[in-house]
């Protein structure tokens, strides 16, 4: 392509909106050169004449046409006229043809123009809040057609009897200023995918609605894209009423889920005094391009929230009250407190665990403390209880522990496999993007216990909906694997080439008790049901497996994600565009943590410690000799500290009391620990049981990298100082130098230069690398200097495929007579994870607390209607929560979600975790549901509650 | 824990299982938490798989 | 984000209602453009569209709630509340307009607005292609030309 389709950005430092060509991007191998006002540009064939303007420097005045959105060709601005053509095309939907001569600036459009414009100014208020904050396109553009006056008198017009909608936390619609451009319209379906706004009425009574209801009780998920799209001040931030327009723009990474986004922190001020004014998603991010969600969107309050922590604090005993202490004093009592346990009971006391919410390179200096400083293995991560698995199944299958594609890889799927996810909820920029590739035509296939949004809603409609019970996983994979090897649909010149163990695993896959038959009574699947499904992704052209923590949070997980990989290698389904084996991981930096060697038998780059030819090269440049031997796991931290043997630990962002299975267990253990060391944001329930309490900082304040799902390597940049006072990596550093053992950094820049010195897949990154290329997709090497979107394409990092024997062992958490019922976990749209961070903003506006959902045949029989208070109780533990009566649910199966610390849900899992890594059965325990003798909290209660986890209601 | 893999490979002829258990308790167990069960397997303790007890024997 | 399961249905839109109407929306699911007729037949069966059907509407047809809501309110004649027991609808165009359409549109609000036609609408409509015998307007759904006050007056006696 000899295109320059990328004009250069606004003025550095100073505030300009990401540029807008108009009109989307196209895709054709052939090109058109055409004339526009005297200038010459070459655009791929199809390109609309108003885009082609645009790369060229040429401003075509427009009001309905915004680059993130089909060409709609309603609002007569960007009328042009074409050598040779009659009239004034309408250059949003006039594609270039080779040749063509165009003219912008001929009097007859300037007329044009100036009378289209005066027709909206005519219905539009005169003392438009927009016109004051300058936030408004249909402004600009009024003076740029020179409309000055408008002849047409006020008649009839949207003005009188318009109502203000500030029903919504995060925007307003003001339909006063409305121009019925059909913009949002357009953005929440096109884009987002839900069309919740519609055009009611017609003609001059035309208003956009969500339904004809306000914008809060609508069918709105809050991604913010109708705003983004308004060309006026109708749609419109509440933030950016508030606070008026931004001054300047910092590019930067989301912290919540796992895909990613790009975004523009749109500021004012500087320094301390920096605020947020909006975040804004980047048309150029990797992984949204310019799209967003409810919480990367809006939900950033949490980083001022009144709870946030700003300064150190230590106590002898956690009975007593916190004492606020300066850093150094802080910093000497968790390290002097670690080397006394050192010296008392071994240098394996103690031990470390990093955050998936932190940069990779905070997460880096956290294990090189622990190997370095500390002198042993006990490093882990949260990963463990969520995505380990992943790491084991697809390192031992294609060598690899990550994901295969990128996510644009989605838009040449023609069947999607979706096994244990909900990507509407707790990854909806993935969600919009895959639905708009279903709404082109490609098929999805939905294996979850519970009916999901992606079954069935507007505009989608699952080919099929299989009801995996859980704990089945395996017994299911292997059944579709059956099917398509007894079929003969299997790809037998993809596995001789490029894979090993063919013919024992196809002996094995197809003896009889793999059959869907033979599975039908575990899986809760019919057998023909589960075939159907097994030809449709057997013979699709390109068929694609995303799966979630449904998949990795059982007692098999790590056989399943192998069982996955199977059957993507024995259809072909590796190494090229549209295909794959993806993990929908959950938080923003999980395969970044597990990259950066948080794993106790990993260094940097999944290499195993006891390789002494990876050890030389730290143990080289650190200076210190490397044990040899794994260090503990979380769970067997736990364990040991319960044995006495494991006495402290430094906790870096990640709150283990509330997140981890049995509540109960982790909580004796971090009670019997000498010191424990907290760095977070705020006093989770983690910090009950620590002696020093280190603030961190949010997303906001830091530098470094973010790795997404789908290995994207995102910049994170700093829009406000620490406020603190003190980078994350700095701190953990200045333990390790109390500890003896100096972690000398200029910046997180230098621990990105020695991450890549060190690990091979990194070798060519850094941040002036990805400040020049926005962002790369490890590995990032010689062979591939921009990265690799897929992986395995020609040979699988491993060399041959290995096709593992995934027998399915059922999981020992059974239902019997007394816990009858299987309870299972997720996520919803509007709060992440625990809730640490949501639950400190508006987005409490959805979901204020966790619900039970169950099926109604299981509701009636224990006498629970929606609304009810209900016991759930396990062999471990037991809690309380509101029911909802729900069909979603098979019968047999209950679910909640465990964003509130009020709720615990995590005191009735038990501690069954995989057998390979440890990764907690969140998805399966068994339990009893039963209506709560009392009707609510008493008053003191609830008092009580709010004291333990002070999460604001704001 | 160890069960649960001594449970995983337990379609897989002795030999092959209890080598896999090794490899699998070598590469990811801390050395202590091999210990233990070394000294469980000494002990004779029966809550054991057996084949997990011969791979603690062969540590 | 609310759950469309969770509107609650007007009085007059029972349980009974909900299942015709997600039947009715069921049988046309898989023809090409399904929406309008799916509203034609629930206003065959009830005369209206109420807000509670339609999120059933849009639910069998794979429709946002929003979508629906927007074909409904485009049509006139997609009526959103029960019907009167009687219609009048006049026509306003130009033929009839040039034949005293207009005052007998006003008459007819006034004899509606006055009581004394009972439960009766009077709608206003452009050109029932009855041009010649002006002015035109339907009542009860049968086409009259040649009408005028009296004649209304007389049509609609004892519409109390």
């Amino acid at each position: 392509m000899t295109t320059l389709d990328q004009p250069a950005l606004g003025e550095p430092g100073g505030y300009a909106p990401e540029p807008d060509l108009g009109t989307p991007p196209v895709a054709s191998q052939a090109d058109a050169t055409v004339t526009i006002d005297g200038r010459q540009v070459t655009v791929p064939a199809g390109t609309s004449v108003m885009r082609a303007a645009a790369v060229a420097g040429i401003d075509v005045p427009k009001l309905c046409a915004t680059d993130s959105l089909k060409a709609f060709g309603s609002c007569r601005m960007c009328l042009v006229e074409v050598d040779g053509a009659r009239g004034t095309p309408a250059s949003c939907t006039t594609p270039c043809a080779d040749g063509m001569v165009v003219s912008t600036q001929t009097e007859q459009v300037q007329r044009l123009r100036r009378n289209v414009m005066e027709l909206y100014l005519s219905d539009h208020p005169a003392d438009c809040q927009g016109c004051a904050r300058g936030s408004c396109e249909m402004q600009a553009m009024a003076v740029t057609v020179g409309a000055v006056e408008a002849r047409y008198g006020n008649g009839r017009d949207h003005l009188a009897e318009s109502s203000y909608d500030a029903s919504n936390p995060y925007f307003d619609y003001d339909p006063a200023a409305c121009i019925v451009c059909s913009r949002c319209v357009r953005a929440c379906g096109e884009v987002q995918g839900t069309f919740a706004l519609t055009v009611e009425g017609r003609g001059f009574d035309s208003r956009i609605t969500p339904g004809g209801t306000d914008f809060l009780s609508s069918e709105c998920v809050s991604c913010g894209a109708c705003v983004q799209a308004c060309p006026t001040s109708a749609l419109q931030e509440k933030s950016l009423i508030e606070l008026g327009m931004p001054t300047r723009v910092v590019d930067t990474t989301c912290a919540y889920c796992g895909v990613g986004c790009s975004f523009r922190a749109e500021v004012q001020g500087t320094g301390e005094d920096t605020q947020v004014v909006r975040m804004m998603p980047a048309k150029t991010g990797g992984a949204n391009e310019g799209h967003s969600c409810v919480k990367g969107r809006f939900a950033y309050g949490y980083t001022n929230h009144p709870d946030r922590q700003l300064h150190p604090m230590v106590r002898d005993s956690i009975d007593d009250e916190w004492r606020v202490v300066s850093w150094e004093e802080a910093v000497a009592k968790a390290a002097d407190g670690f080397s006394a346990i050192q010296r008392d009971h071994g240098v394996g006391a103690i031990g470390g665990i990093s955050s998936s919410r932190c940069t990779n390179e905070e997460v880096y200096v956290v294990q090189k403390m622990v190997r370095a400083a500390f002198g042993n293995n006990n490093v882990d991560t949260c990963a463990r209880v969520c995505h380990s698995p992943t790491g084991y199944g697809l390192n031992q299958t294609f060598g690899t522990s990550a994901g295969t594609q990128d996510f644009k890889s989605v838009e040449q799927a023609d069947v999607v496999l979706l096994i244990g996810a909900n990507p509407t909820d707790a990854h909806p920029v993935f969600a919009s993007r895959l639905k708009r590739r279903l709404r082109q035509g490609a098929q999805i296939v939905v294996a979850d216990p519970r009916r999901i949004d992606l079954v069935h809603g507007p505009h989608v409609e699952a080919a099929a909906h299989l009801p995996v019970l859980p704990g089945s996983n395996v017994a299911f994979v292997n059944a579709m694997a059956h099917t398509v090897v007894t079929e003969g649909l299997h790809d037998e010149a993809f596995l001789r080439e490029r894979c090993e163990n063919v013919d024992s695993y196809l002996a094995f896959i197809a003896r009889p008790e793999n059959s869907p038959e033979a599975t039908e009574e575990v899986t809760g699947i019919p057998a023909e049901q589960l075939r159907a499904a097994a030809r449709l992704y057997a013979e699709a052209p390109n068929a694609a497996i995303y799966y979630g923590l449904g998949v990795t949070e059982h007692s098999q997980g790590s056989t399943m994600v192998m069982g996955m990989a199977n059957l993507a290698m024995i259809t072909g389904n590796i190494g090229r565009e549209g295909v794959g084996v993806n993990p929908l991981r959950g938080q923003n930096n999980v395969q970044g943590s597990c990259d950066m060697g948080s794993f106790p038998h990993e260094l940097p780059g999944y290499r195993h410690i006891s390789r002494p030819e990876v050890r030389a090269i730290y143990e080289d440049l650190w200076g210190r000799t490397l044990d040899p031997e794994p260090g503990l796991r979380i769970p067997n931290m736990f364990d040991s500290a319960l044995a006495g043997t494991f006495r402290g630990l430094y906790v870096q962002g990640e709150d283990i009391a509330q997140s981890d299975p049995n509540t109960q267990h982790v909580e004796a253990a971090l009670r019997s620990m000498d010191l424990v060391v907290v760095q977070d944001l705020f006093l989770n329930e983690t910090a009950r049981f620590a002696h020093v309490f280190l603030p961190g900082t949010s997303f906001l304040e830091k530098d470094g990298t973010f790795t997404n799902a789908e290995r994207r390597i995102n910049r994170v940049r700093p829009a406000l100082p620490p406020r603190q006072g003190k980078d994350e990596w700095q701190i953990t550093c200045d333990i390790a130098a109390a500890m003896g053992f100096p972690m000398p950094y200029a910046g997180a820049h230098e621990i990105m230069d020695e991450i890549a010195a060190t690990t091979p897949t990194f070798a060519g990154v850094s941040f002036a690398r990805l400040d020049a290329e926005g962002s790369m997709q490890w590995p990032v090497t010689d062979a591939a200097p921009h990265g690799t979107p897929t992986m395995h394409v020609g040979e699988f990092v491993r060399g041959k495929g290995n096709l593992v024997e995934t027998v399915y062992v059922p999981t020992t958490e059974r239902t019997n007579r007394r816990f009858p019922l299987v309870l299972t976990t997720g996520r919803i749209l509007s709060q992440y994870n625990v809730g640490a961070q949501t639950r400190r903003t508006a987005n409490q506006t959805w979901h204020p607390e966790d619900i039970l959902e169950i099926h109604p045949a299981d509701a009636h029989v224990r006498g629970i209607s929606t609304g009810d208070l209900v016991e759930l109780s396990s062999r471990v533990g037991s809690t309380t929560l509101r029911a909802e009566v729900s069909e979603r649910m098979p019968a047999g199966v209950v679910y909640t979600t465990f964003h509130h610390p009020v709720t615990g849900a995590n005191v009735v899992t038990t501690e069954n975790s995989d057998w390979a890594t440890n990764c907690p059965e969140y998805k399966v325990t068994a339990v009893e549901v039963g209506v709560a003798n009392a009707r609510g909290l008493t008053d003191a209660e609830a008092a009580a509650r709010d004291e333990r986890e002070p999460a604001g209601r704001s | 824990m160890g069960n649960d893999i001594a449970r995983q490979l337990a379609h897989l002829d002795e030999e092959e299982a209890v080598t896999r258990i090794v490899a699998h308790l070598d590469r990811f167990w801390d050395p202590r938490m091999r210990r233990t069960l070394q000294a469980l397997a000494a002990a004779g303790d029966d809550t054991l798989d057996p084949r997990l007890a011969a791979a603690a024997r062969r540590l | 984000m609310s759950t469309p399961t969770s509107t609650p249905a007007s009085p007059e839109a029972g349980p009974d209602r909900s299942a015709l109407v997600r039947a009715v929306a069921e049988h046309h699911r898989d023809q090409r453009g399904p929406l309008l007729p799916v509203l034609h037949e629930v206003l065959a069966e009830f005369g209206y569209v109420d807000a509670a059907d339609v999120p059933v509407i849009a639910d069998v047809l794979n429709l946002s709630a929003a979508e629906v809501h927007g074909v409904v309110s485009f049509y006139h004649d997609v009526r959103t509340t029960p019907p009167p027991t009687h219609v009048v609808a006049l026509c306003r165009a130009e033929a009839c307009q040039a034949v005293g359409a207009e005052s007998l549109y006003a008459a007819a609000q006034e004899r509606a607005a006055s009581g004394e036609m009972g439960d009766t609408e009077v709608q206003q409509v452009f050109c029932l292609g009855n041009c010649a015998l002006g002015p035109s307007g339907t009542v009860d759904g049968r086409l009259l030309g040649r009408l005028d006050a009296a004649r209304l007056t007389e049509l609609t006696a004892g519409w109390r």
